[in-house]
């Protein structure tokens, strides 16, 4: 045919167009970026930058968690309590039985994993919706974080604890840090490990995958577990930065760290999720609070601004991917 | 091949569609003329444009260019609910049974029979009944459509299309999932269709079948129409060069090669559906198993193959007793299993050709615990050329390939992980003549190499065709076993191997 | 089989988790167990009953309002999470338990979990109402929310002492209200910020939860003295929820964008203030003179040790002490103030020691 263009041609079309399906979401982001600079220039500082990036570090930490559960086609409800649970066991650990920091952040990470490793349990053993088993574990997760502190809040006055989020390495704050090697692991995680395709293959088409050798047991346990260890992260960088544990934190969490992953392109329908997709969903989430922070909406209306620009944002997303088909 | 078309004596006119899918252009200013009362076969290998000529007339796609006229009117559907309602039906090849709904909401699905608001299910049942009455099915429409066979689901994807009253229904490979007796039935119902003046637009891949109930057929070749002709002027050869564009010496390549030692030995198997089922298959040999849909054979090699479980009964591997827990053990062991589903157990669809190929491969293709990536893309590379699988690269999705190229897709995985029996369920389902060759020529090749292979199919002439053995299965055991030589000979004809599977002989 | 055999044992081992968690309160469980009969008597004098406090209600009642021949109380708390709430439940738990012990009192119900929630609230009510209880002890969560589980206690003819914060119906229908007046508190923030800060400068204000009535009336009381001060500039009013990770991320976008001219950070709690404080103190800037409402452990400890240099404190065992000591009035019969206000305190390094 005369009308066809040439093969070269196409393939360098087609390479675009896949990389703007994929991570059209970071044009969004751009967008975002420019408005808020514009209206207020003090937003492009470093040091501002420097704050979005440190404060990103809790809902990035859950995202994560969120996007590999997702990815499965289940959900974890749980990582709001997580949090709350673990910062009550550094805190009681800590403070009233004196244990060293290490120690009781340690005991905190692993309450939180097994009970991520529990949430797989119930869900893979018994076939229970993920939505069930960790709508109702949630409940158990800050009924226990209550029980543990009588609901008082715990005071933190361990300096090297307070470190992990106000120490800086090359004049990089701590929680960047921890994000960035989290990032790194997940991105590895999904994308370079047999565990990550089994991910995919399960939450793709879970009969293929049995089907192909894949054990759909170890991989959702794997999932909720990691998921678990995320959460327990984040809680002690936020115990951390507040300086206080208490059983009334993390109420809500869970759906910026679920926009974050479904602005960064998991999908619902399972077996399709990228880490740097991510990112850009977590930085997006971020930039909603830091942006309004810095350009002065109202209290009142924060709420309802934070609502459109997901909406909008995703809704902007899907016209570019529809472009592509 | 036709003359000058005169409109008015068809019921359907398409005249110079074409469709671009991105940079592919699927459909290049293509024709079609179906007159009232015949059945019109649509013939062309997987990507050739027939299926998406079909969705455009349906409605799912709106064409570039081109116009249509239906029953002497301009038409243009908005889908597939406005072409129902302009008289154009269309079952699917891919079904999609709602498992959840009875018979009756299945066929009367986006029709219901209402009061006002609410529905009427008495009536609707009734209704269905009687459809189903008309039609000799023997389940009472309050049934699950998960609780039918597959081959009844299809039928009731056929009943639901003939009782909106159309004037024409497309078939896309309806006898795909029937059998013998099932395919015949639904013959007759086209016959009472064409008698009734409804026209059939009728997809296959199946060549006997067409020349047995179509009057007229088109060709399609890479999205051109390559001609039309009444089916008792051209005969089958002629057909399928069209087709290819180039003659297909050798619809069945079989390439006898030695016979080797046993490789896996089955003793007593028992599980549901199949009862003490004990057979050999050595290096180098294709055992064909035949029978009816829903005899056993799947359910056998399912067990096999540790995704169901076994109540009884030993294998050997190779000599040494074998238990298999699940796919992963029988993978590890050197047994896979291409599934007769391809859809649900075959292919992650939206994940990309490299990871459907190496899904099973991957514990054998990692530095420490990372994958090695660059060794994982060369192999599947390798094996996609080896098996001919036609992508413009390898990290596309499985869902943007034809049918012939996911099957290729499924059968480079399993090759890739080096198998010592390679059980095949139905390997040519779906699967264009073309493609179909191909993969003949692929498992001669196999077997050539030592591999043990043992195919499952409903079609007879590839059972007569590819095996060097053939058993056959009737109501869970098996009642029958013809060698080669015999079926070479012509001392077994397939009367004698349908006899067995009716458990007649 | 192994599978149904494992639900089964997890099953049961849930159930008696259940029946041990249960067994420590026990005592009041089953109590009102043995009282079946008269409890069925009870409801039906209960309509006869329902209609008499309101003409009643000026005259202190006796304690046992509904003439059972026991004096039972209810405890409706508002949460359990919230560190400011434990030591009240706290309080009100050690002193109802040791009531029950002395005979003071014939029965209580146990803490209550209200859960922040209106809904749960009357829900609890109404429990209270079929337990058959004279007195109740009730925490409001929000101010007309919350307000239909009062009103369904006091047609009940139950005495109610709202605590904490009122109901709207609350000067009404209930015989007390024990309490401290947010607008004070509010007006206690600002006067700390305008007396430290003697230049003024740029402010910004961190919310509770919107629509809560101790976020609307510290707000108010904030907003009465600082509008009074034109050198001060509210530049930031953040929905932070009475999240201290909120307003520690508030507390450091406002200090990326205003640098050395924002001065203090006034938050409607003192979780968000502590937070906030330490923020800013880890961005070397404690200076920012941050101070809220409450005074829980963490923000004391920190005044203690001087990162923190005040904090307002909400007296809640004191409003719950006010309670109790109404229910031992309506007990004994005697007279008692319906309205006593109690104070809030204004914490610093001097007076800290008191309140740990």
């Amino acid at each position: 045919m005369a009308s066809s263009p040439k093969v070269g041609q196409i393939s360098k079309q087609d390479k675009i167009r896949s990389i703007m399906g994929q991570y059209g979401i970071g044009v969004v982001l751009i967008i975002m970026m420019i408005i808020i600079a514009v209206m207020e220039p003090r937003f492009l500082t470093l040091s501002n930058i420097i704050n979005v990036a440190t404060q990103i570090s809790i809902n990035g930490l859950l995202c994560y968690g969120l996007c590999i559960c997702i990815t499965t086609g289940g959900i974890d409800l749980t990582v709001g309590a997580q949090l709350a649970l673990t910062s009550c066991i550094i805190g009681q650990t800590m403070t009233n039985l004196g244990w060293p920091a290490f120690l009781a952040i340690l005991a905190g990470v692993a309450v939180s994993t097994a009970f991520g490793f529990i949430d797989g349990c119930l869900i893979a053993k018994f076939n229970m919706f993920p939505f069930v088993v960790t709508l109702s574990m949630q409940l158990v997760i800050r009924g226990l974080s209550q029980v543990i502190t009588g609901g008082r809040a715990v005071m933190i006055t361990n300096k090297w604890f307070a470190g992990i989020y106000s120490n800086k390495l090359f004049g990089i704050p701590m929680p960047i840090i921890i994000f960035i090697v989290v990032t790194i692991l997940m991105y590895l995680m999904l994308h370079w490990t047999k565990f990550g395709r089994y991910i995919y293959a399960v939450g793709g088409n879970v009969n293929a995958a049995v089907a192909s050798g894949v054990s759909r047991f170890w991989v959702l346990v794997g999932v909720y577990t990691i998921s678990g260890l995320l959460a327990g992260l984040a809680s002690m960088i936020y115990t951390s930065k507040t300086g206080a544990a208490q059983s009334n934190i993390g109420v809500g969490y869970e759906t910026d760290a679920i926009a974050a992953a479904v602005l960064g392109g998991t999908s619902f329908a399972g077996g399709i999720a990228t880490i740097p997709g991510d990112v850009l969903g977590i930085f997006i989430i971020g930039l909603i609070y830091n942006g309004m922070n810095m350009i002065g909406v109202s209290s009142y209306f924060q709420s309802i601004v934070k609502g459109l620009i997901i909406i909008g944002a995703v809704m902007l997303d899907m016209v570019m991917n529809k472009n592509n088909h | 091949m036709d003359g000058k078309i005169n409109a008015s004596d068809y019921i359907l006119n398409c005249e110079n569609i074409s469709k671009a899918f991105g940079g592919t252009q699927a459909l290049k200013g293509v024709q079609l003329h179906v007159k009232p009362g015949e059945v019109h076969a649509l013939l062309g290998e997987n990507g050739a444009g027939k299926s998406t000529l079909m969705k455009i007339v349906i409605g799912l796609y709106k064409q570039d260019e081109g116009t249509m006229t239906f029953d002497g009117k301009p038409y243009q559907a908005k889908g597939p609910v406005d072409a129902i309602n302009c008289g154009i039906s269309m079952i699917h090849q891919e079904l999609n049974p709602e498992p959840h709904l009875t018979i009756a909401e299945s066929i009367f699905l986006n029709r219901e029979d209402t009061n006002g608001i609410f529905l009427n299910k008495k009536k609707q049942n009734e209704r269905t009944q009687k459809i189903l009455d008309d039609f000799g099915f023997p389940y009472p429409a309050t049934t699950l459509i998960r609780d039918l066979k597959l081959a009844d689901v299809q039928m009731v994807e056929i009943i639901r299309a003939v009782s909106t009253n159309a004037k024409m229904i497309i078939m896309d490979e309806p006898t795909s999932s029937l059998d013998e007796n099932e395919t015949q039935h639904l013959f007759k119902v086209i016959r009472d269709l064409k008698a009734q003046g409804v026209a059939i637009i009728y997809i296959s891949h199946r060549m006997a079948e067409i020349y047995e109930i179509c009057d007229t057929v088109s060709v399609f070749r890479d999205g051109e129409f390559i001609g039309s002709s009444p089916l008792k002027d051209i005969t089958n050869d002629e057909l399928i060069a069209m087709m290819v564009g180039r003659k297909v010496e050798n619809q069945f390549p079989k390439v006898d090669c030695p016979i080797g030692d046993v490789v896996f030995k089955a003793e007593g198997l028992t599980g549901k559906g199949f009862n003490n089922i004990s057979f050999e298959v050595h290096a180098g040999e294709i055992l064909g198993f035949s029978g009816l849909v829903g005899s056993g054979r799947s359910e056998t090699m399912r067990a096999i193959f540790g995704m169901d479980p076994l109540e009884s009964g030993k294998m050997y591997l190779n000599g040494q007793e074998i238990t298999v827990k699940n796919p992963r053990d029988a993978i590890n062991k050197g047994i896979c299993m291409v599934n007769e589903d391809r859809k649900n157990f075959g292919l992650c669809l939206h994940r990309s050709i490299r990871e459907n190929v190496s899904l099973p491969n991957l514990p054998a293709r990692q530095k420490g615990i990372l994958l090695n990536q660059a060794r994982e893309k060369k192999e599947v590379e390798e094996y996609s050329k080896l098996l001919t699988l036609k992508a413009a690269s390898i990290e596309h999705t499985a869902f943007s390939l034809s049918g012939g190229n996911q099957q290729k897709v499924v059968i480079s995985k399993w090759i890739m992980a080096g198998p010592k029996l390679l059980i095949m369920d139905e390997p040519t389902r779906g699967v264009d003549v073309g493609a179909k060759a191909e993969i003949y020529t692929l498992m001669s090749k196999f077997a050539a190499e030592g591999m043990a292979i043992i195919m499952i199919s409903s079609e007879l002439p590839e059972i007569m065709g590819m095996s060097d053995r053939v058993l056959v299965y009737h109501e869970g055991s098996i009642s029958g076993e013809f060698m080669r030589e015999e079926i070479v000979n012509g001392n077994v004809t397939q009367e004698d191997i349908l006899t067995k599977a009716f458990g007649i002989g | 089989m192994k599978k149904k055999m494992l639900a089964v044992a997890m099953a049961t081992a849930m159930v008696l988790g259940l029946v041990a968690c249960g067994s420590s309160s026990a005592p009041a469980a089953t109590a009102p167990a043995k009282e079946e009969a008269p409890a069925e008597e009870a409801k039906e004098e209960a309509p006869a009953e329902a209609e008499a406090p309101a003409e009643e209600a000026a005259a202190p009642a006796g304690a046992d309002v509904n003439g059972d021949g026991k004096v039972i109380v209810g405890y409706i708390s508002k949460n359990f999470t919230d560190p400011f709430h434990a030591p009240i439940n706290a309080r009100a738990e050690e002193y109802f338990n040791q009531a029950v012990a002395d005979g003071i009192i014939d029965e209580w119900t146990g803490l209550l979990d209200g859960e922040t929630d209106p809904n749960k609230q009357i829900d609890r009510a109404a429990d209270c109402i079929s337990k058959n209880c004279d007195i109740v002890i009730f925490l409001p969560a929000e101010a007309e929310a919350s307000d239909p589980a009062l009103v369904q206690m006091a047609n009940a003819g139950i005495s109610v002492i709202e605590v904490n914060s009122k109901s709207t119906s609350c000067d009404d229908l209930a015989i007390a209200y024990v309490g401290s007046d947010d607008v004070q508190a509010g007006n206690m923030l600002a006067q700390w910020v305008v007396d430290n800060c003697p230049n003024g400068g740029k402010y910004i204000h961190c919310n509770g939860i919107l629509g809560n009535s101790a976020q609307l009336q510290r707000t108010e009381g904030m907003h009465a003295i600082m509008d009074e001060h034109p050198e001060f500039e509210m530049v930031g009013d953040f929905d932070t929820k009475w999240d201290g990770n909120l307003a520690s991320d508030a507390a450091s976008d406002s200090m990326a964008k205003y640098g050395d001219d924002l001065v203090a950070i006034i938050c409607d709690n003192d979780g968000m203030s502590s937070a906030a404080q330490k923020t800013c103190n880890d961005n070397g800037r404690s200076d920012i003179i941050c101070i809220g409402v409450d005074g829980v452990e963490v923000p004391l400890q920190m005044v203690k040790e001087g990162t923190l240099k005040a904090t307002v404190l909400q007296d809640g065992v004191g409003q719950i002490n006010g309670a109790i000591a109404i229910v031992e009035a309506l007990v004994k019969g005697e007279e008692y103030d319906p309205n006593p206000v109690i104070p809030f305190v204004l914490v610093t390094a001097d007076n800290v020691d008191e309140y740990l």
